[in-house]
């Protein structure tokens, strides 16, 4: 439809777009920008050039970092998309039991990641923690399981909403091609194999990039579990900007990290996208 | 059949341990913050507590001000879940239902933000807040979430599937565009109106990051943060202080979820 | 509908009027109100929060209000990005290696003026001008606070039991570790010696073993030699499994110790004075504090935090700080401060007054006699970076990690060299 007045589209996206612009694209300039400075924000800055990308990139950390980040991720994508397809055909019930099920798996997903993040650590602890005595010391201090340990948190609370997920998926299906596959004969795990995985997979495939964007930005659990320790063992990318600005007061580093990051979110995200677009284009 | 039963029964059994996993967690939670200290001490895996004691609330009360925190936490996610959909109704109509020059690129700018998460602008845009001297004020904590590009696009989708008929019919009943987008239109989008208000006051009323960022000091301190200070370095944690926090701060989020999950987690076939 | 969303963005509004920087000082009930940034946890927070209101109770012109924000370096963190944001406090406590890059900064505001601030008695080791090496010429800006040395704590019951006596030298220590270290057939161990695996304790053991952070003439060295083998003394400790370096970063390491001592995990510990009073309350055994051992020689870095005053804020409320912490150095506060929490006292007339105290508690007096071996830290604006960004985390990759020290140091030493 036409605008009554040529001005009304732009009143009712101003706000919006002015919004979005100033938070969400400028500050990406922004950081490139400042990428160029070194700047501990009590002193004037100096221009360094890309000496921050050379800092960054020196002793493989940014590397490290990449790597951990992604090797964070996956455990966190594998974990979820396993459970959640699991989880997901067996409640998919009726009952107020599998009702319960889903509620109390999905609930993981809504409370605050602080709450995850104390809970879990109490439930580690080497010297109180139910699962840390178990264990006979908290994987958090340990250099080879610390990473591992908190991927499993995120698992624990993003499980539930890749379950909703896959739920959503299962209904889709329409009963009469179990239908006619239980009258080829077909059986109940070759229906499952025939089937439902694969007019799961876009749904799959949209709860895989999901997950994998939600992880590869992950902050709460590192900052409030183990700050990026033993030994920047569990330094994950967001991380490491955060205590680049906030920690160790250097803004340009910090800048040149975020530029890195987004674009490498970038290419996550365009994965994403295709893979939301091929959700859509199955039909819910 | 032997085997449906066998099934069953395998599926029962799957569905125990997954209710168990997910909320022996919370039970442990819960029963933690009725211990004292040192019978955490002596009998850290003892399943209940040897009488409720309400100590560690108590210190949690005494060592911040929860009803503040809750109230500023409170008040920040409301303001942001309200702005986003008073500002996603109109843009998403004007992307939706109105042909304009630039309403391409328009869409596209939306679509560039999705792109773009707090995570990858909070150094630029704390930068941005010190230099006018917002940091530690409510406006940096409410102002980047104002506009929702998700929740933007979401509304624009909704109005869509909503029939141009409806829109020319209030036009010709001289009802200004104003009236259209909140009175006649909104109502018909309602549940993606109402689970983008729930989404986002649960998200930042959780949200812990940007809080962080932004704040310094206790004035506009929200409770996740609150909570998370609790584990107070030096001496010894005091878990059963930390789980009575955390009660104290999922409680409300779980409480709304109980009432609402009904709705939002849809029984099968 | 619409009349309450626009209530309510309205009063968002109101709410998001912020606050600008204040140029004159804030008053409550006619009192100047000085905001108090601190960082304690737990027991010290008790101490900490009573004397403030004992303070505030105790006259009618000012009114402290004290803010938690955290540990030691989550507070340091907040200070400094309110610092640069322009929403910083009056008054704070630091750590002392930060002080000299503060004070280049230009952002602590210079006490010399203030009443009585060169006549307080202070224990020369714990002033400004004690503490740090080649600040002669600096102006006043930290008052200490909290101070500290590291100290041992031992297990008195199991160190009978084992025959062991606390050790005096680094290879006693190697031999008292390995001695009281036990393992079960079930696999739980009760270690020798457990250390936070710290920029702190590093300081002191390169300066046992003969050798100095930074020279007198500003050169960097992280101890050269010294610095190697302090590491090395650690690995090999590890390495013998004798030491168990204890899970978690900064001060969780550090109360995951204490923990663990308290449960008789551990028989030795390096810890801090601080904890002594939390260490005797809540252990089921006699507790013994003892100095650390000495290699080269005897020689322990002095911790804990100073008070500063920021600059920026308005003069009043400077004063009413100035007069806060003035009374926190009085004998009477610097008293119960100690006795309470096991930090020492600031001045020489409160060290005088606690003779007897000191005679009943054997393990308070463990880190002020210490103090006469203690080596004051380099007035150098680069020691925090080198403490924070350089040298306290490849520490831990050397000793969990098992690294070349020597190469590590050469690392640490080229990063430190460039500029930041």
């Amino acid at each position: 439809m036409t605008p009554r007045a040529p001005w009304h589209p732009w009143a009712m996206l101003g706000p919006t777009l002015g919004l979005l612009a100033v938070f969400f694209l400028v500050p990406i300039g922004v950081a490139a920008y400042e990428s160029l400075f070194s700047w501990d924000m009590l002193t004037p800055p100096r221009f360094v050039g890309a000496a921050n990308y050379v800092a960054i990139a020196a002793h493989g950390e940014l590397f490290h970092i990449a790597l951990r980040t992604t090797g964070f991720s996956a455990i966190v994508v594998a974990g979820t998309m396993t459970l959640g397809l699991g989880l997901a055909l067996i409640v998919d019930r009726p009952g107020r039991f599998f009702a319960w099920v889903r509620a109390s798996v999905f609930s993981a997903y809504v409370v605050s990641w602080v709450a995850v993040a104390l809970l879990w650590m109490w439930m580690l602890d080497g010297n109180g923690g139910i699962v840390g005595r178990a264990l006979h010391g908290s994987p958090l201090g340990d250099l080879r399981w610390a990473l591992p340990a908190l991927a499993v948190v995120a698992v624990w609370k993003l499980t539930g909403y890749a379950m909703i997920v896959f739920l959503a998926g299962l209904q889709s299906i329409p009963p009469s091609l179990y239908e006619a596959a239980a009258l080829d004969g077909v059986g109940m795990w070759g229906r499952l194999r025939h089937v439902t995985l694969p007019l799961l997979a876009p749904t799959a495939a949209f709860v895989a990039t999901t997950s994998l964007v939600t992880s590869f930005q992950a902050f709460d659990v590192v900052r409030i579990m183990t700050q990026g320790g033993p030994a920047r063992a569990t330094e994950l990318f967001v991380y490491a900007i955060y205590e680049q600005v906030f920690l160790d007061l250097s803004v340009g580093r910090a800048s040149a990290l975020t530029v890195v990051f987004f674009v490498l979110l970038l290419a996550l995200a365009t994965v994403q996208l295709r893979a939301w677009r091929a959700r859509e284009g199955e039909g819910r | 059949m032997t085997s449906r039963r066998w099934v069953r029964a395998l599926r029962a059994a799957l569905a125990s341990v997954a209710l168990g996993a997910w909320i022996f967690p919370y039970a442990w939670m819960v029963v933690t913050s009725f211990k004292t200290l040192p019978e955490i001490m002596s009998r850290p895996t003892a399943p209940f507590a040897r009488h409720l004691d309400f100590g560690a609330y108590r210190e949690v009360f005494a060592a911040m001000p929860v009803g503040r925190y809750t109230a500023v936490t409170a008040v920040m996610a409301l303001a942001i879940a309200f702005a986003q959909i008073a500002l996603a109704l109109p843009a998403g109509y004007a992307l939706a239902k109105l042909r304009f020059v630039g309403r391409r690129t328009a869409f596209g700018v939306v679509l560039a933000c999705l792109l773009v998460p707090a995570q990858a602008t909070f150094v630029p845009v704390f930068l941005m807040f010190a230099k006018v001297r917002l940091v530690n004020t409510m406006a940096a904590l409410v102002l980047p979430f104002a506009a929702s590009a998700l929740g933007t696009f979401l509304v624009r989708q909704a109005l869509l599937a909503v029939p141009d008929e409806i829109v020319e019919a209030a036009r010709m009943d001289g009802a200004s565009e104003w009236t259209i987008v909140y009175r006649i239109v909104a109502p018909m989008v309602r549940p993606t109106l109402v689970s983008l208000f729930l989404v986002s006051f649960v998200f930042h009323y959780s949200d812990y990051f940007w809080p962080l960022v932004m704040t310094t000091d206790d004035s506009v301190r929200t409770l996740p943060l609150g909570v998370a200070l609790l584990r107070e370095q030096g001496t010894g944690v005091r878990w059963n202080i930390v789980m009575a926090g955390n009660v104290v701060l999922s409680a409300p989020v779980l409480a709304l979820f109980a009432a609402v999950q009904r709705h939002l987690l849809r029984g099968t076939r | 509908m619409i009349a309450r969303r626009a209530l309510l963005r309205a009063s968002a509004a109101l709410a998001l009027a912020g606050c600008a920087p204040r140029s004159r000082a804030v008053r409550e009930d006619g009192r100047v109100v000085v905001t108090f940034w601190y960082a304690y946890g737990d027991l010290v927070r008790k101490v900490m929060l009573d004397l403030v209101s004992r303070f505030n109770a105790s006259q009618s012109r000012v009114l402290v209000r004290a803010v938690h924000q955290g540990d030691y370096f989550e507070a340091l963190a907040k200070l400094r990005t309110a610092l640069a944001a322009g929403a910083a406090p009056t008054l704070s406590h630091v750590v002392l290696e930060v002080v000299p890059y503060l004070a280049r900064a230009g952002v602590l505001e210079a006490l010399d003026g203030y009443d009585d601030a060169r006549a307080i008695p202070f224990v020369p080791a714990l002033g400004q001008r004690g503490s740090f090496s080649g600040a002669d010429n600096e102006p006043l800006v930290a008052i200490p606070f909290n101070r500290s040395t590291p100290i041992v704590f031992a297990n008195a019951r199991v160190l009978e039991e084992e025959g062991v006596d606390v050790p005096r030298t680094w290879e006693e220590l190697a031999d008292a570790a390995r001695r009281l270290t036990r393992r079960t057939a079930g696999g739980d161990v009760r270690w020798g010696f457990e250390v936070p695996i710290s920029w702190w304790y590093w300081v002191a053991m390169v300066g046992q073993a003969g050798g100095r952070i930074v020279e007198p003439d500003g050169r960097i060295t992280l101890g050269a030699d010294a610095g190697v083998e302090a590491i090395r003394f650690w690995q090999r400790l590890a390495m013998d499994r004798v030491m168990r370096p204890p899970p978690g970063r900064d001060y969780q390491a550090w109360q995951s110790s204490n923990e663990s001592f308290l449960q008789g995990r551990i028989a030795m510990m390096w810890s801090s004075t601080a904890y002594v009073r939390y260490l005797e309350d809540n252990a089921t055994f006699p507790v013994v504090a003892a100095p650390l051992p000495r290699h080269v020689r005897a020689s322990v870095p002095t911790g804990g935090t100073m008070f500063v005053v920021l600059r920026a804020a308005p003069d009043e409320e400077k004063l009413a700080a100035w007069e806060f912490v003035r009374w926190m150095c009085d004998a009477g506060q610097t008293i119960a401060w100690s006795t309470r929490t096991g930090y020492m006292p600031v001045t020489l007339p409160a060290v005088e007054r606690l003779g007897p105290w000191y005679a009943r508690h054997p393990n308070d007096r463990v880190a002020y006699d210490q103090l006469a071996h203690a080596t004051p830290w380099p007035w150098s604006p680069e020691l925090f970076r080198i403490d924070r960004d350089i040298v306290e985390p490849r520490l831990e990759d050397a000793v969990l990690g098992g690294r070349d020290a020597r190469e590590l140091l050469r690392e640490a030493l080229a990063e430190a060299r460039r500029p930041a």
